[in-house]
Order: structure tokens, then sequence, then C-alpha cells
């Protein structure tokens, strides 16, 4: 019985080291031949690659998404033009990194991934193929970055190992029409009401609020009370309520801290939790608070709780990032027709959102929207050491970017999701936005391969936009009157002339964040970075609510300052040195 | 007969337990050890065998990961090349100024859902048994197991709107006047707990009554008939022989639930909790979930270490309790 | 009926309306909104009846690719792993039972650990490749065959029955099987109604497993795990990465997560729901145990 025991527990010990011992393959895989051409000609004429040619790969995205059906129409078009056929599996019910760990153990590695979160996981468990050599072979590919990006996305071992695919406008074009990122959002029939006033400060922006609720006080039902201002502070959400003190400051989005750069030869790292703007505009959000503005709720919703008050139409303003919420509601807002609104929807009596680029004092220049591209060298899509052909996934990488297939990712099929009008710009008809909008057609006939290399900006035909949302004409036909009529107003065509950020060139150290989201508690900056969270978390809720602001804030200093906040400095500092440093040495000079 | 047929077995067991005392073959249920005895179990013991294989192949040997405890353990370096750390994940847990707060909301929510959720139980068990009509019998028990297919983040969904500052129960309470103004339920510590509590109450009696309704159904009605004629009435009848004979599966099952005590929390905090009462809704897993399974922090050492924990804790408890079920002649677990 | 009796009746009553009421409204609630319309869900504000009638989700719902191979194994996983474990637990309690039965605690004990000690997810995982379940139908049977906390609750019932039954059996030269199957089994009906309702709607429900070891694998996926995908693939966004993931697909889903959930979730009820009237006799009517004069 014993003998049996030991010789189960040896076994399973065997194969426990055994699974650990293989995969030792560097992913450095030299050999490069070349790839099958096609074999076969469709009714069109054009050679397009048989069924017997076309490879199947997977691909694991440590996110969430969608998955598509087999019979998918588009991908069956895109798997004849390139021959590889992608199924992407998603993240369901765990995080990244209990995902990557389990799919290891299991052994059913995919031939492609986006690690996410864990994509430093993977290449320190040597489960990546460089890029290097395949770079040289598909310009395509190469073309994505410029040589500073591209040592951006070195690891310690010199190589590349991965690409992110998003934000990447081509030629450095940018034509963003929305705005994706944070801003002080206000009801555009706020600003009408107010005759469209001049906005600058933070002490203006609650003062329109005030007066607006103050005088109409309800929605038009005549009883839904308004809520002049809200923000989230679920969880990891909580940056609008933590970070403002950034912006208002006049300084772009590096998430963790602000870089100041009144000499740009020497960046100096300072924190945004402890200035004077940040006590300011605390002591402001508490003043509002026991004025009874903000949301008696705000800190106890989640995301679900917050989205739905926000469909409502109740909220007057907000701070959020546009992702977190305006794809939510632009649904409800523009579909819903409501009895107590009189047959109109949301949109239509000037519910929809416009941005601020709010600062503390006037006068100042803001940079809340940030022109041009924001690497995040922190995940990408990626190729693993147990894909059988890496030449075929690189190649397949690179056709994706093909202008032809990167219009059917997309636009879709010409003719059934998009129509060409006499000048050549693309368009679509309403029947063509809603099939793009509901889940079964999607299902049937998108494939977007969404995590695989991808362009925004201008197609290389000089015209038409890489991807529908940023098409002019698209935008300008989902607006709704009054926002349209606010942007006139203002003198503004886009979300991001609205609000009127610098258009200046980012720097190389640009963005931070995709430094501190990678920090864990091997280091001691990530260490205070975690604890300095949890003193967030802990205070800013009480603070903001308090009765005795200056009392509480103290406090609240006091535990902030017991977090090794120094490290934290001092970790940032030295990374923003390492990476103006690398940008020198690729020939860069401010 | 059945009750007096208890009490006759609980005077056999503790002779024997006493004269287990005395002459050492005896095993703990008073039988010999002897080559006679095992002859004639021999079909019991061989099954037994195969049992003992099927555990120890899935259930003994995976615990060998437990060495992940001791180690820093990387997918890479695997269990065999891991770097042996002893103590210094457990050092961690215990030397985190949270873990110490946040073992106290597993166990205190635990607790209080195991005490409530067993009174609660029964209760609606022997309540419903005493419903004369059978088909409203049979209807209010499906009704009522109903909410267990829910999953929690709907329900939560249900509770934190009805709580909200807006939401139907501050509406009521300022109705009534018992309230002036609205009062955030959700943003207060001592409520967050019974709120945990009679969420899962909600949730979960109609299921958890199961067992019990059916442990009822095995009563001999002789003995109700017997109680009849002593003169007993329905309360009577409750205590002196519903509840006795539910004894047994009632002590079992807290035997068991007393060992789950520190497993009792992460979906229903993760989603009711937030920033203003983080101090007591935060659980042992959600504290893993934050150190050890986040993409960036991957350490697997460390939920391995926490987990180790729970179990430690968990046995101690269970031996705890049988211990006391022994001393009163209760059924045991082992 | 004495006058406590009939206050006590209507208390009773009345108290289990309300029961029943509260406990209802929570899957009424989700009724409701599943046949709503997903925009105009996202107000919230739907109670007892839809607002804005709509078929949507369910067509959403059905129509996902893989939700009809799913829904084959779970059915036929529930009905295979329920039965097969039911037995394999019965058993088991039938042993630990025997009052004379030599090592009754040390199996006890053996058991429970198990029911508190895990060795986590990766060992599971790397066992169950080396055993070759992975990618198996099979790894949904196997592995949860013995539950201690079933074979504890089976076991307590067990040595409520007489011992008089078994002895009487034995007088007559049957041995301990035929004492399982004929004399003890008949009595356990509740019981065993009881433990297989808990392994069904277990198996019935279970995503994680399938995630975990078929998770490609179109072919033993399960109804649950592809509802799981389904609710994923129908929320708009989750984290800072995916912001621009959704600005790439235009995402302004005009089904919402809310209605699709509500619509999945009342999909997966309603089977059990029809299977429990055939279980409920058990729990509900009286069994005497008859047969034995003491």
């Amino acid at each position: 019985m014993k003998k049996k025991l030991f010789a189960v527990v040896m076994a399973s010990m065997m194969a426990v080291a055994s699974f650990a011992a293989c995969d030792k393959s560097t992913g450095t895989d030299q050999t490069a031949g070349t790839a099958a051409p096609p074999d076969a000609t469709n009714a069109a004429g054009e050679s397009i690659y048989s069924e017997e040619a076309i490879q199947d790969m997977t691909m694991f995205c440590a996110m969430i998404g969608s998955e598509i059906n087999s019979d998918n129409d588009i991908q069956e078009l895109i798997a004849q033009k390139t021959g590889v056929r992608l199924k992407e599996t998603w993240l369901t019910g765990q995080t990244a990194g209990e995902a990557i760990g389990s799919i290891m153990a299991s052994g059913d590695l995919p031939d492609l991934m986006d690690g996410g979160d864990g994509s430093l996981t993977l290449y320190e468990n040597d489960m990546l193929v460089a890029w290097d050599p395949y770079l040289d072979m598909y310009p395509n590919l190469k073309e994505m970055y410029s040589e500073t990006e591209w040592d951006q996305f070195r690891q310690e071992d010199g190589h590349i190992y991965w690409a992110n695919v998003f934000g990447n406008h081509y030629n450095g074009v940018d034509t963003a029409t929305g705005h994706n990122g944070e801003a002080f959002w206000v009801q555009a029939r706020v600003l009408e009401w107010a005759n469209y006033p001049e906005i600058k400060t933070l002490d203006q922006y609650f003062e329109l609020l005030e007066n607006y609720y103050n005088e109409v006080k309800t929605m038009p039902d005549g009883e839904t009370t308004l809520i002049p201002y809200t923000a989230l502070g679920y969880d990891w959400y909580y940056f609008c309520i933590e970070n403002p003190p950034m912006f208002l400051d006049g300084y772009p989005n590096d998430g963790c801290c602000i870089v100041n750069v009144d000499d740009p030869a020497n960046p100096k790292v300072e924190d945004y939790n402890t200035t004077d703007t940040a006590k300011r505009y605390f002591k402001k959000l508490n003043e509002e608070w026991n004025k009874g503005m903000i949301n008696k709720d705000f800190a106890t919703q989640n995301h679900d709780d917050y989205i739905t008050m926000l469909t409502s139409g109740r909220v007057l303003g907000l701070c959020d990032q546009y992702w977190n919420f305006g794809n939510d509601i632009a649904g409800p807002f523009k579909t819903n027709k409501l009895d107590s609104l009189g047959g109109q929807t949301l949109s239509e009596i000037g519910c929809d959102y416009v941005p601020l680029g709010l600062t503390i004092d006037a006068g100042m220049t803001n940079q809340w929207h940030s022109y041009g591209d924001e690497l995040n060298n922190a995940s990408g899509c990626a190729v693993t050491t147990s894909c059988a052909d890496p030449n075929a996934a690189f190649k397949f990488l690179s056709d994706l970017l093909d202008q032809d297939v990167h219009n059917l990712r997309f636009w879709g099929i010409e003719g059934e999701d998009y129509l060409i009008d006499d000048d050549g710009y693309f368009y679509r008809t309403e029947e063509m936005r809603a099939n793009w909008n509901d889940p079964e057609f999607k299902a049937k006939h998108c494939c977007f391969y969404s995590y695989c290399p991808q362009w925004l900006g201008i197609s290389r035909d000089g015209k038409n936009a890489m991807n529908p949302g940023e098409q002019p004409s698209e935008f300008y036909a989902t607006l709704s009157e009054p926002f349209a009529n606010c942007l006139k107003a203002y003198g503004a065509t886009t979300y991001a002339e609205m609000i009127g950020s610098v258009v200046c060139e980012t720097y190389p150290w640009y963005p931070l964040w995709s430094w501190s989201n990678l920090l864990n508690n091997e280091t001691d900056a990530g260490v205070a970075w975690a604890k300095m969270a949890d003193v967030k978390h802990e205070w800013l809720p009480k603070v903001i609510m308090s009765s005795n602001f200056d009392s509480d804030w103290d406090k609240y200093m006091k535990a902030y300052n017991g977090t090794g906040v120094e490290d934290f400095l001092a970790g940032a500092q030295a990374e923003v040195d390492a990476r103006l440093a690398t940008a020198r040495e690729n020939g860069y000079t401010g | 007969m059945v009750a007096t047929f208890f009490k006759g077995e609980w005077l056999s067991m503790s002779l024997s337990s006493a004269s287990s005392r005395r002459t050492k073959k005896r095993r703990s249920n008073g039988v010999e050890f002897t080559a006679k005895e095992v002859k004639r179990q021999w079909v019991l013991i061989v099954i037994s065998v195969f049992y003992v294989i099927y555990g120890l192949i899935f259930n003994y040997v995976p615990l060998a990961g437990w060495i992940m405890a001791f180690q820093n353990y990387k997918l890479k370096t695997g269990i065999f090349h891991s770097k042996f750390v002893g103590l210094d994940k457990f050092k961690f847990l215990f030397t985190s100024s949270d873990f110490i707060g946040v073992v106290r909301n597993t166990f205190c929510m635990g607790a209080l859902n195991l005490i409530f959720s067993t009174i609660t139980a029964i209760g609606f068990a022997i309540l419903l048994n005493e419903i004369k009509n059978l088909w409203g019998k049979k209807i209010i028990q499906t009704v009522s197991y109903l909410p267990h297919f829910l999953s929690w983040i709907v329900v939560c969904g249900i509770v934190s709107d009805a709580l909200s500052t807006t939401g139907i129960i501050n509406e009521l309470l300022i109705k009534f006047h018992i309230l002036d103004d609205t009062f955030l339920f959700l943003g207060s510590k001592p409520w967050f707990w019974p709120i945990v509590t009679l969420s899962h109450l909600w949730k979960e009696t109609g299921w958890n009554a199961i067992i019990y309704l059916a442990a009822i159904t095995s009563i001999d009605p002789a003995l109700y008939e017997s109680a009849s004629i002593d003169g007993a009435g329905r309360f009577q009848k409750m205590w002196y022989v519903t509840l006795p004979s539910l004894r047994p599966t009632i002590m079992i099952l807290l035997l068991m639930n007393i060992g789950n005590v520190l497993n009792a929390g992460f979906e229903i905090q993760y989603i009711l909790g937030n920033d203003v009462v983080r101090s007591v809704s935060r659980t042992i897993d959600i504290y893993v979930l934050q150190w050890a399974m986040d993409g960036t922090n991957l350490d697997f050492s460390l939920g391995t270490a926490a987990g180790v924990f729970k179990t430690l804790v968990s046995i101690v408890l269970i031996v705890a309790g049988n211990t006391i079920a022994k001393k009163t002649g209760d059924e045991r677990l082992f | 009926m004495a006058p406590e009796d009939i206050v006590f009746t209507i208390c009773n009553t009345i108290f289990m309306v309300l029961f029943a009421v509260v406990t209802l409204y929570p899957i009424l609630n989700t009724l409701a909104i599943s046949f709503n319309e997903g925009n105009d869900a996202v107000r919230g504000g739907i109670h007892l009846l839809p607002r804005v009638w709509s078929l949507k989700s369910y067509s959403i719902v059905i129509h996902k690719e893989g939700i009809i191979q799913g829904a084959k194994i779970t059915v036929l996983r529930t009905i295979i792993a329920t039965l097969a474990s039911l037995a394999a637990n019965a058993l088991l309690s039938f042993i630990l039972s025997r009052k004379k039965f030599l090592f009754k605690s040390g199996l006890s004990l053996f058991w429970i650990i198990t029911m508190y000690a895990n060795g986590g997810l990766i060992p599971t995982i790397v066992l169950f490749r080396s055993l070759h379940l992975i990618g198996t139908f099979w790894v949904y049977v196997i592995p949860g065959l013995v539950s201690a906390f079933n074979v504890m609750v089976m076991r307590t019932y067990m040595s409520g029955i007489p011992d008089s039954l078994e002895e009487s059996a034995q007088l007559e030269g049957a041995g301990y099987m035929t004492v399982f199957i004929r004399i003890i089994s008949p009595l356990c009906k509740p019981v065993y109604a009881t433990i297989a309702l808990f392994s069904a709607v277990w198996h019935w429900n279970s995503w994680f497993d399938a995630m975990l070891y078929n998770r490609s694998n179109l072919k033993y996926t399960t109804l649950q795990y592809e509802l799981m995908k389904l609710l994923d693939s129908v929320s708009t966004q989750s984290s800072a990465n995916q912001s621009a993931n959704a600005l790439s697909q235009g995402n302004t889903a005009t089904a919402n997560k809310n209605t699709v959930r509500a619509a999945a979730t009342i999909l997966t009820m309603a089977p059990i729901i029809c299977l429990y009237p055939f279980l409920q006799r058990y729990f509900v009517t009286g069994l005497t145990i008859g047969g034995v004069k003491e």
C-alpha cells in the first residue's frame, strides 16, 4: 500500500517536473523559411488559399472579448487571402494571472497570445518567440513603430517579444474625432441653458452645475430629481476621483505621477497626490458634498449601478474616462424613446456629455487630450513557443495590415457593410450601422481580430479612416442636435477641439502608466505603490464626505506619508530617465 | 419507539467507549479487532481499499502541491526547482497589517452565516412541515429554493439597488417616519455584516432546508401518534419529537460547516464591498486575489500559503467540534 | 382544534405566503428583465413586468454557436455523473454507517479531511494532465465521484435505520451487498433524492472545469461555459487595457449584458424546475419506515 502511494506520488512529481522542464526553447527561432504562396483562384480570378492550404491557429487573449462563429463570413475571406484561420479565445471568470497559470499547467498552449497584465510572466517563463528576425522580413510589421518605439518593447535580454496594437496612427496622423480619455463632462443642455459660457476652471464648472440644478431641479417629468455631479469610486475605477489633480495642473495623463518639464532636458517626477492643487480639488469636492451636490451613493456604487444611474439622464456632470461610460450609455441615450420626455430620447433633449478640459486656475493650458500615439509597452500581441510555424504566424500578422485585409476587418465587405460615394469616401447606411451593433450579426459576419496588429488614422488611400469610428462622416451622422449645436457654439468640430488641449508632441517617457501598471511586490517602488493605493482607497471617500475637512486631510496625509512614497517616486524617476536615455540613443534631441 | 431506541443506542455507545479504555484491542465503536471479525467484514474492507486508492489519487496526491507554499514558486522552475524559502510566505501573510483584519472579517461573516442559516433552515423546514395542504406545501417549497439558482451578481444587484439612497428601503423608512433623511446602508460599517448575512438567508434558506425536509419525512408517524396520545400539543411535538429526530442531521451538518467558516466569502463581499466599508468587507479570498492572483503579482506560493492556513484552521475547528460532539454523545464526524 | 392551534395555523400560513413572495420576487424580476429590450433595461426600474417587450436576448442566447452542443454535453454529464456519484457515495456511506465496521473512524477521517484540504488549482491541473483526463469528457465525471459532504449526510441518514433490519436479513443468510441493495437503499429514497438533486444541480451549473480542461474544445463544452462566454461578449469593456479595443470595435452593444444574463439565467433554471416535481415527493410527503415491530 505504501509502495503504491509512493509510486503514485513519484509519478505525479515526475509529471510536474517534466512539465516544468519542457518549453525551454529560448524563443529566438532564426530559421525563417519562405511561407507557402496561394495555390488556388476564386471566382473573381484572384489568387487565394485553398481549404487544404489554410492553416488553423489559436490565440488566447487575457482580456474579455467575443467569440465568433466558426462559419464567420469575413473570417473565411481573410483565411482565403492570408492562408490562416485564427480561432480566438478570451478570458472568462479568472484573472489574467490565473488564466495563464492554468493554461500553462494544462499544457494546452495557443499559437498566439496577448497576455494582458501577465505578459511579463509569459516572457519570464520563456514562452514567447522574439520578433526581431521577423521585423526585417515583414515590412508591414516593422512599419508599426519607429526605432525608438521598438526599443521600448525590448526586454532585459534585448529582444522584442510583443507589440501593442492599439493607439497606433498610420504615418502619425491623428484623426480622432472622439476623445477616449479622461475629462470633466457636462450635459449639453446645461451649457445651452447657460448660453454656452466659458467654463475653464473647476470653480466655474461647479458653479454652472449648481446654478442649473437650483433653477431646474428635476427632469422634464417634474419628479425625478437631478444629480449635479458624480464620480465612480469602485475598486480600480477610482482613478477619476484620485487623478484629476494631475490634469488640473495642466499635465498630461502619465497616470501615476507628474513629470515636470520646466527643464525638458531634465524631467523631474512629482507626486500629484500632495500638491496644493490636490488639496484644493478635494476641498472643493468636500464643499459640494456638504451642499448636497454630489451623488449620495458615489462611494458605494459599483460599475453597473453607476451606468444605470447615468442612463437615467439625471446626472449633470461627472469626471471619467470616455471608454468607462461612453459606450455603455450611447445605445440607451440614442434609442430609448421615453414617455416622460414626450417620446424623445435623452440625446435629443441634450443629455449627451460634452467634455471640458478644466484647470485649477484660469489662464492655464491643459493636456487632457493627447495628440499622437500613446505607446503602451506593457502588453501586446505575441507568438508563443508552442506555435509549430512561427514564420506563418508572423506572415499572418503582417498580412493583417495589408489595406484590403484591414478594410475587411474594420469596414467589412464593400456593398454589404459599407458603400463608396462619388468622391471615394466610405460611408454606411443606418441599417449597416445597426447590423454592426448587433451581437448576433457580429458573431456571424464580423471578424476584427482585435488584438492583432491594426492601424488608426488615415488609410493608405489617403482619404478614408482606417477605422470607421474615426471617419468624419460617420462621426457627424451619429451626433445629436444639441451636441452638434454645442460644438458649433464653441467653434469646435471634434471632441478634442472642445477640450482645447495644447497640441504638442508627447515625450519619450509618456505614458508613465505603462510602467506603473506592471509594478508588483518584488520592487520597493511596487510595494509602495500598492500601499499608496490602499491608503487612497481608505481615505479619499472619507475626505470628500468629511464634516471637518482640514483635520481629515491631515490624517490622510499622515497615513499617506507612511507608505514609502519616496521609493515609488525614485522608481518613477529612474524609469523616466531610462526611457529618455533610450530615446537619446536613437537620436532624440530634447 | 425510535426515540427510545436512540436513547438505548446512546447508552450502549457510552458503555462501549468506557470499555474501550480498559481493553486496548477494542475500537472506538466497541468492536474487537480479531481475525474472525475481519473475515466477517471482508467485503466491506475490500471495497474500502478501492475508495482509499481513489481518494489518494484524486484528493491526497495534489496535496503534494502544498510544498509551493514553502517555495518562491515560479511557473518556469516548477515544483522541483523553485527556490525554497521556508516560512517566508507565511510571514508575509501574518505580518501584513491587513491580514489579521481580513481573517477576522472572514471568520465573523462565516460564523454569522453558519449560525443563522442553520436556525432559519431548520425553522423553515419544521414550519413548512406543519402546513397541511399538500399543494400549498409543494408550491411554497418549490418557490423557496429558486433563489439558489440566481447568481450572486443578480442577487447583489437587487440588494444594492434596494439599499441605495434612492432605493425602496430608504423610501419606506422615510415614509413611515423611521428615518428623517436617507441612510447610506451600503456605506455603513456596522450594517455590512448583517446585510451579507440577510442576503445569504434570502438566497439559500429554501435550499438549505431541503436536507432537513428529507430527514423529517423519515420520522416514524407512530411517534407523533404516541405523543398525541400522551397529550402533546403542536409545539411539544416539535420540541420532543421532530427536533430530537433531526438532531443527528443537524449535528453533522453543523460540524461539516464549521470547517468551512473561513471559506465563506468571496463573491458577495467582492460585489457589495466598497471603499467606505473595506475594513470590514474584505475577506481572505479577496486579499489573496489582490496580492497573489493579479496579473502583475502572480504569486501561487502566497495563494497556496493562504490555502494551507485555511485548511489548518478548518481541521482544528472540526476536531474541536467533533470532540465536543463525542462528549455530548451526539452523532460524530469521525 | 384548540384556539392556539388556529392562531398558529393562521400565522404560519401568513408567514409562508410572505416568505414565498419575498423569494419569488427576484425570480420574477429576472424573468421580466429577460423579456425586456436591452437598451431600455440599462435604465433600471424594472420590477415584475417588462417595460419594452423584446425577445432579442433569448435569440442571442439560443443562437450562440456551441449552445446546442453545450446543452447536449451538460445533459449527458448531469445524468451520467449524478448516477455514478450517487452510487459511489451511497456505497461508501453504507460502509461507514455499519456500526461494527473496523475502520469506521479512520476511513471517515480520511474522507473528511478531503473536504477541507485542497492542493490548489495548479497541482490539480497537473494531476489531471498526467492522468490524460484533459480534453476528455470523463474529466467531468471521474474526479468528482466521491464527495465527503454527501457521504456524511447519507451516512447519518443510514445510521438512523434500525440495526434490527440488517440483523434479521443476515440471519437469513444475506451478505452485506444484499443488505445494501435490498434493504437499506429502498429506505433511503429521500436522502438519495436529496443528494441526486444536489449533484445534478452542481453538474448542470458547472463551467469552471469546462474552462480549465476543455477551454477551446468545442466538442466537450458545457452549457454554462458557453453562457459565461456569451455574457462576456455582450459587455462593452472591463479594463483600461480594453478601452482601445472598444474603440476599434465601435462597441455600442444594442443587447445589454443585464438582459442577456437574465435570459441565460432563466434558460438554465427552467430544466431544473421541470425536473424537480419528480423528486419533490420524497421531501414533502411522509414516508414510513415500517416493517419492524420494536
